[in-house]
């Protein structure tokens, strides 16, 4: 596909231009930490920004959502149309957009979920690439999420001197066709400016994680025993933060809001959690992950190991937003070097 | 509606406060709009803040309070006898609220730091839950409580699904509002122990969490007091920030 230069200077215009047709969402400053949301005008817009507190998958598989309504008596819910608009995902990082990838695993293979699969297909994702890895939470490097893959309409890449836009798909590809800001790229050229680029880029990210990519599912596969978990259940406070602000976590409850005069009512989902006390209890009383401690262990083989066994896929971005949180000070990067240092001794 | 159908019977409410400031009642004249709605559905047949009429007549009783003295709790006795359902309203009633700091003190210590100088006997019990005198159906937690949540629960109790309250921390609410967390801005919350279900009706607005609905039924309080304390917190103002609201149900655990 296609390349486009744009020069620093143009990148409000740019946007600018993004907003006629779409909501152009983006970080945004929120206090002294940074949200996706509505770009008012371009001026808002951090290019330079730590995680956001919520994921992008906000606007996918929004906290709350109405999936139909119902009359009391009636066994089917009825108005379960989604209301979407022309929507652009800008200045997403790496990391977020393969959070995005794994969610589509999830919600858009078939039986596609049709509330996130409506969402989905409005959506445009203008990503913007990290040259510096984000703080010492980030552990992209090792999750091979540092570089733009897939996932993305457009790309945009800070090669110095000028952005280069790597155009990813036909969508991407019509958004961008005689946009004034921009100016045609040579292939060859905006080529050989991302690779240098790219190569200068990767002595800034180190390995935080001690075990390899490849040695990463093997070592979860061994440690399922590990007092690792009790240390980590422990310090647990089951506030949920790390499973909200998580790219990949998609668990949620459905419940119904019934009307005052109790006709009808609403059917609504919400985002829940592994982590609260009452997720795994049934029937009968019986919680089968009563212990803060087998709670964190599920919410780290879900990244880790069961999501590898079921879709052949890490269900963790390396975003960091998780250990970024967590006021009890539970690391990811600790949690797992832990386990690592537990299975070399053994 | 068909002409047969014969007219429903309205459920008749009754109010009734103890040892309180009354706010959570207040809270009912704000309802507004949906206060109407609620009228379709109900009588309310005891009502101090807004109503003179008076009926021993009721189905649903709300507890509003907790309960200090001797008299108090013939009362509540009475009240138990006449409800079909009773609620404990609102954090006084649920937990003893901030009533229960009384319990920190001696009777004559308590009357001192609060009549000082009065001559006159004071009675000055030691403040309950509603709970530990007569049986509650629901709890609606808060302080004040809140309208939705009373909305909702009263709706789930006309429905015969009864109300239960959350019983996960506030931080749940709180992230999916995606507030920035006090403990990201150097300040410190009881919202990690504490009941959901007001909708981080205090953080959202730039205040801390006080803990008023109350400690989760599980709370990690060796985790909060580590969070705490990593804060720059010495063990004496931990407590406080406990007992504020829990001194009530802390103190009958460490007696325990």
């Amino acid at each position: 596909m296609r390349h486009y230069y744009l020069e620093k200077t143009s990148m409000g215009k740019f946007i600018e231009s993004l907003k006629e047709g779409y909501r152009v969402v983006a970080p945004i400053k929120k206090e002294n930490q940074f949200v996706f949301a509505k770009v008012e005008s371009a001026g808002e817009v951090e290019l330079e920004y730590l995680p956001t507190v919520l994921p992008p998958k906000k606007y996918l598989f929004p906290q709350k959502e109405k999936l139909g309504t119902f009359d009391m008596g009636d066994t089917k819910l009825t108005d379960t149309s989604v209301e979407v608009e022309p929507m652009i995902i800008f200045a997403a990082h790496t990391c977020d957009i393969e959070g995005l990838e794994c969610l589509d695993v999830v919600f858009n293979s078939d039986p596609a979920d049709p509330y996130y699969k409506a969402r989905k297909k409005s959506l445009l994702i203008i990503g913007f690439e990290c040259m510096v890895p984000c703080d010492e939470y980030a552990t992209c490097r090792t999750m091979d999420t540092h570089n733009p893959k897939a996932g993305y309409d457009v790309m945009i890449t800070d090669v110095g001197s000028k952005y280069v836009l790597h155009v990813n798909s036909k969508e991407g590809k019509d958004l961008l066709e005689g946009n004034s800001a921009l100016l045609d790229a040579g292939n060859g050229e905006a080529k050989t400016l991302l690779a240098k680029t790219r190569e200068e880029k990767l002595k800034r990210f180190d390995n935080k994680l001690k075990p390899e990519f490849s040695r990463l599912a093997r070592l979860f596969g061994d440690s399922y025993t590990s007092p690792v978990w009790d240390e980590v259940g422990e310090k647990c406070l089951s506030c949920g933060n790390c499973t909200a602000v998580c790219p990949t976590c998609y668990c949620l409850d459905m419940y119904d809001k019934v009307k005052l005069d109790t006709t009808g009512g609403e059917r609504k989902r919400v985002w829940d959690s592994c982590q609260l006390e009452e997720f795994a209890s049934v029937a009968g009383g019986e919680n089968f992950r009563e212990e803060r401690s087998s709670r964190q262990r599920h919410r780290y083989y879900r990244k880790f190991d069961y999501s590898v066994k079921k879709y052949h896929k890490f269900f963790c971005t390396g975003c960091g937003r998780c250990s970024r949180t967590c006021m009890a000070g539970i690391s990811l990067i600790e949690t797992v070097n832990s386990l690592d240092e537990e299975n070399e001794n053994v | 509606m068909s002409k047969n159908k014969k007219k429903k019977e309205k459920v008749r409410i009754a109010f009734f406060d103890f040892a309180d400031c009354e706010g959570c009642q207040l809270q009912v004249t704000y309802l507004n709009e949906a206060f109407l709605g609620v009228l379709e559905h109900c009588d309310i047949v005891n009502f101090r803040e807004a109503i003179s009429e008076r009926s021993d007549d009721y189905d649903i009783a709300f507890v509003e309070g907790s309960i200090t003295r001797e008299h108090d709790a013939e009362r509540l006795k009475e009240i138990r006898k006449n409800a079909k359902i009773l609620i404990a309203y609102g954090a006084c009633a649920c937990i003893g609220g901030i009533n229960g700091l009384r319990k920190k003190y001696t009777a004559d210590e308590a009357i001192n730091i609060v009549y000082a100088g009065r001559k006159d006997p004071i009675e000055a019990g030691e403040p309950k839950p509603v709970h530990d005198v007569v049986k509650v159906d629901h709890y609606i937690h808060g302080c004040p409580t809140s309208n939705d949540e009373l909305v909702e629960a009263l709706k789930g109790i006309l429905l015969g699904k009864g109300y239960t309250p959350p019983d996960y921390a506030v931080c749940v609410e709180c992230k999916l509002k995606e507030n920035v967390c006090l403990f990201e801005k150097g300040q410190v919350c009881m919202g990690p122990v504490t009941r959901a279900g007001c909708n981080s009706w205090c953080p959202s607005w730039g205040n801390t969490c006080y803990g008023c609905r109350g400690l989760l039924p599980n709370p990690a309080k060796e985790g909060q007091m580590d969070v705490l304390e990593k804060n720059g917190y010495t063990i004496n103002e931990l407590e406080q920030k406990f007992d504020l609201y829990n001194a009530c149900k802390l103190e009958a655990d460490k007696n325990e």
